[in-house]
């Protein structure tokens, strides 16, 4: 491309099928923006979604998308990610998604810090199913959809993101395009698991977290002077409980932006480079395995490797 | 006199060493050019309960299947010979430690109850007044020659001697095993010299095992001589394989290209994710074959990350068992709907739930062919050998990528834990099949272009393109229109045909046997071992049957085996399998309309045995419709 991109670059030509109003709009053209601004390559830009409203995100971006299995794309990421880490790779799930059916991923992203962004598309509610409550709802809440009140307590995404191991943890709103754009950007340029709680309002069955409830209530981390850096290694602990705390502040102030932010965890692309020397010159899935359909490891090759099985018979 | 093959069991608590044992005889044995085979019997335990391995060497053949009664027996406990002691043949040996005799098979806590109530039924009957010094006298009345060794002065000896630590000297129970059943089958010294070098590369360790056989040895040649001494091998291979199964498809799928491996531990699928991991990086002579191998968080994230990898176009698998394939399911579905190049190999063991987790069984057949909900095709091969498990991890990668589907390999528990010989596999004998790839795309691509069943595919990095579990168009977009849905769907489905049309019949199922044989046992999986010693011996009885060994299941070569099938009368074919339903023969039924309505079946959890399946063989031709096989502790 010569000319720089621009955000309507990055939109694909499908119908968006979503409610006209949700919040999820929001969080498409803060994609857009960013990887506009950050003059993304289309074909090395992989989007990875789950199941839900918000799993429908690959199809309205003009980039590859793989749109997966119900909880399931973190794991799906991985492999990508794993396999090719010279790709830029995005999540994009539910509440219910990545927290509820998905939550065991969600853990075991963070403990890896695989190069990975996540962004949650938190509604607090199952959008696509019609409303039920998710797992970041609080409890006694009773969303419109819901015949009695919620009797579950909600996770905290930002805490446990932090508590998983997750080196960027961040909140956006997605009434706040310009905002969300810079943390967008911000995670794709860190390097490792890279966690953003959009807060995304439902219009259609939340009618509690609303677009009227945040404006209200949404200040930025940054204008109130936090600092989400950890400077060295012996600073992480400090710097992740000060951000533990932070994510706790809910109520009449909610803070968005950057709470927590490590550079100094190796990536898990670095941590199996140290076991596989070529692995980010040429990755697994460029690797010639074969010439002309014969495999690259020929007879001897074969017996040297595998030695310790071959017992050469003695004669006599 | 010489024999042609020796039976034997090494028996001993679970962690006590019996593996050591094994393997270092299996190495001096295929080191004197002999043939081996043994399988691994455990209770899902990390330590003390009852183990064995029940292993043959063979100086004519590289032997496929295990027999009873045995030749010899050793045992580092009495529990193994309360165990086995039924096992043991007219003018056999029992190794056993005369330190023990005073033993009480009641006082025993490890012992399954259901066979300390057998024992304590049986043992009134035939004299035997409960302790291991009877049973030892009653055993050497039928005929048994008691080989009796005082371990514990054994092994005080060599504490003394060859300078061990009081507190390790326990460990090298096992090197007392070696010893005599070196001694009795007549392995020279140089050959256990060798097994133990191999096996201890710590000088101080070989030092003080091979001192404690080499006293063992002589003290049983001394007295016993060698009674089961093998002949001299006639095999004639110069080298051999000797490996696991778990290690023979490790292995072959680094040869086959494997780039990228998920796992979630599970028995007994785990150990070959493990030799992956140790064989991860290798360089040699312009290549290098580097495999991600990744534990995950649950089988979940180990096949759908195993897809992502593929769709980033790494040669791509997982491998599990049964409720790990269970949670893989919906996964399989996708990479069907998405067509994507993915292998899981698939160890089946005991179900359903957790089951026998460490015993074999052959039911997941149907499980297989038919799992995850709507229709999508596969590939699902079964191997019947460690040599057709090598082979057969090749193909799978091939068959993936170019058919582009998912494809299941299935090996059972059997095959997993056998350790066996075979001809060293030479990689320029099979080939890499990449499939339609078209590579960079400029321009718009079509990931699922509808010109022909096989799209050409590029990976994640060569083109913008999409994937979704929702029905698609030719773009990957969502679709739900009617006949855009009938259009690929019909896509998808096709491709099966097409694969049906190019991997040979002949690969697919094998006929071993005479053409006019008079009876057909139909069989798959480790099955093949035990059905061809069976056929063997039985021709040499005069009755002259085939055996016929499906290893490709979907696609189904349904025109060779319903040939096959239809050349036989019905009482005369006889499906013989490890689970209860004969899976394989309702396959066969559904796909050749012919019902195979004798068989004999095995459950137990322990693998067929050349003598009952001969047994059971004889049993369906005199008209017995259905036999159960039990044999084995
Ligand atoms: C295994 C499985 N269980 C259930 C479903 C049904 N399902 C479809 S969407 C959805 C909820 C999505 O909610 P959330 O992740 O919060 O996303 P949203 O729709 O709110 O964006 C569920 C449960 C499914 N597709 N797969
Ligand atoms: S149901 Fe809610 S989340 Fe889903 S599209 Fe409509 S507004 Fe958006």
């Amino acid at each position: 491309m010569a000319r720089r991109p621009s955000p309507t670059d990055y939109r694909s030509d499908l119908w968006n099928d979503w409610c006209p109003g949700c919040g999820n709009f929001g969080i498409v053209a803060a994609m857009y923006q960013a990887l506009a601004e950050m003059n993304a390559d289309p074909r090395m830009t992989v989007v990875v979604s789950g199941i839900g409203c918000s799993g429908k995100t690959p199809h309205f971006v003009k980039v590859s998308g793989v749109h997966t299995l119900h909880g399931r794309a973190i794991p799906f990421a991985t492999g990508i990610k794993l396999a090719n880490p010279k790709l830029n790779v995005i999540v994009n799930g539910g509440d219910g998604d990545l927290l509820g059916i998905g939550a065991g991923h969600f853990v075991a992203l963070g403990r890896r810090n695989v190069d990975l962004v996540v962004i949650m598309h938190d509604n607090q509610v199952y959008g696509l199913t019609k409303g039920q409550a998710s797992p970041t709802l609080p409890r006694e809440m009773q969303t419109k959809a819901l015949p009695k009140p919620n009797m579950q307590d909600p996770v905290n995404p930002v805490a446990l993101a932090i508590s998983s191991g997750y080196t960027f943890v961040a909140r956006g709103y997605s009434s706040k395009v310009k905002h969300l754009k810079d943390l967008i950007k911000a995670a794709i340029e860190h390097r490792g698991a890279a966690f953003i709680d959009v807060l995304q309002p439902c219009v259609t069955y939340n009618d509690i977290f609303t677009y009227d409830y945040y404006d209200k209530r949404v200040y930025q981390l940054e204008e109130a002077g936090w600092n989400p850096d950890v400077k060295d290694e012996s600073d992480a602990v400090g710097k992740a409980s000060e951000a533990y705390s932070k994510a706790f502040e809910w109520g009449d102030r909610i803070p968005i932006g950057v709470f927590y932010r490590n550079t100094h965890v190796p990536s898990f692309e670095d941590r199996i480079a140290a076991r596989l020397p070529n692995y980010l010159k040429v990755p697994p899935a460029e690797e010639t395995v074969d010439r002309g359909g014969i495999p690259v490891m020929d007879g001897a090759a074969f017996r040297k490797a595998f030695s310790e099985y071959i017992v050469d018979v003695a004669k006599g | 006199m010489t024999i042609r093959a020796v039976d034997f069991i090494l028996g001993g608590p679970q962690g006590g060493g019996l593996e050591t044992s094994s393997q270092v005889l299996t190495w001096a044995f295929a080191r004197a050019g002999y043939g081996v085979i043994s399988d691994r019997e455990y209770f899902s335990n990390i330590r003390g309960r009852h183990s064995y391995i029940h292993a043959e060497t063979s100086a004519f053949e590289l032997p496929r299947a295990l027999r009873y009664p045995i030749h010899l027996l050793a045992a580092m406990d009495a529990e193994t010979v309360f165990t086995h002691f039924g096992d043991l043949a007219q003018g056999s040996y029992l190794v056993y430690n005369v330190g023990e005799e005073k033993s009480n098979f009641a006082a025993i806590p490890s012992m399954e109850v259901e066979l300390r109530e057998r024992l304590r039924s049986m043992f009134p009957g035939i004299g035997v007044d409960g302790t291991l010094g009877s049973l030892v006298k009653y055993m050497g009345s039928r005929g048994v020659t008691p080989v009796g060794l005082d371990y514990a002065s054994i092994l005080s000896n060599a504490q003394r001697e060859a300078g061990i630590v009081a507190s390790q000297v326990s460990r090298y129970v096992s090197a007392i095993l070696i010893g005599a059943v070196a001694a009795l089958t007549g392995l020279g010294e140089d050959y256990v010299s060798y097994g133990l070098a191999r096996r201890f590369q710590r000088k101080e360790l070989y030092n003080h095992n091979l001192y404690i056989a080499r006293s063992v040895m002589s003290q049983v040649k001394s007295k016993f001589g060698s009674p089961l001494a093998l002949e001299k091998s006639s095999i004639g291979h110069g080298e051999l394989l000797v490996a696991s199964g778990n290690d023979a498809v490790a292995m072959a799928k680094i040869v086959g290209g494997l780039r990228y491996q998920s796992y979630y531990p599970i028995t007994p699928a785990a150990d070959e994710s493990f030799t992956l991991e140790e064989y991860e990086s290798i360089h040699g002579d312009g290549f290098d074959s580097e495999v991600v191998v990744l534990q995950t968080e649950d089988e979940l994230a180990a096949v759908n990350s195993a897809i992502g990898a593929a769709l980033s176009g790494a040669r791509s698998a997982t491998a599990t068992s049964g409720p790990g394939f269970d949670l893989m399911v919906e996964g399989l579905g996708w990479a069907g709907m998405n067509e994507v190049p993915v292998v899981v190999t698939y160890y089946q063991r005991g179900g359903p739930s957790t089951g026998q987790p460490t015993r074999g069984e052959q039911s997941d057949l149907l499980s297989s062919v038919f799992a995850s909900h709507g229709e999508y095709p596969r590939i699902v091969i079964a191997s019947g050998d460690h040599e057709e498990a090598f082979y057969d991890a090749v193909d799978a990668l091939n068959y993936a990528e170019r058919y582009q589907m998912p494809v299941i390999h299935l090996v059972d528990k059997f095959l997993a834990n056998t350790i066996a010989s075979m001809p060293v596999p030479d990689p320029s004998k099979t080939k890499i099949d990449r499939g339609k790839l078209t590579g960079n795309v400029t321009g718009n691509y079509k990931r699922f272009d509808m010109s022909s069943p096989i799209s050409p595919r590029a990976f994640l990095g060569q083109a913008v393109m999409w994937y979704t579990g929702d029905e698609h168009d030719e773009v990957g977009h969502i679709t739900e229109d009617s006949e855009a849905r009938i259009r690929i769907y019909e896509k998808r489905m096709r491709k099966l045909e097409i694969a049906d049309s190019e991997i040979p019949e002949e690969r697919r199922a094998t006929y071993y046997g005479p053409e006019d044989a008079d009876f057909l046992l139909l069989g798959w999986g480790f099955v093949k071992g035990a059905a061809l010693s069976a056929m063997s011996e039985l021709s040499a009885q005069g009755l002259r049957g085939a055996y016929l060994h499906v290893r490709v299941f979907s696609p189904y070569p349904s025109k060779l085996v319903a040939g096959i099938l239809s050349r036989f009368k019905p009482d005369r074919i006889i499906a013989v399998e490890h689970n209860y339903e004969a899976q394989a023969a309702r396959l066969a039924r559904m796909n050749t309309g012919v019902e195979v309505e004798r068989s004999i079946l095995k459950f137990s959890g322990r693998p067929i045995y050349t003598d009952e399946l001969v047994r059971a063989v004889k049993s369906v031709l005199s008209g017995s419709r259905r036999e159960v096989l039990s044999y084995g502790a």
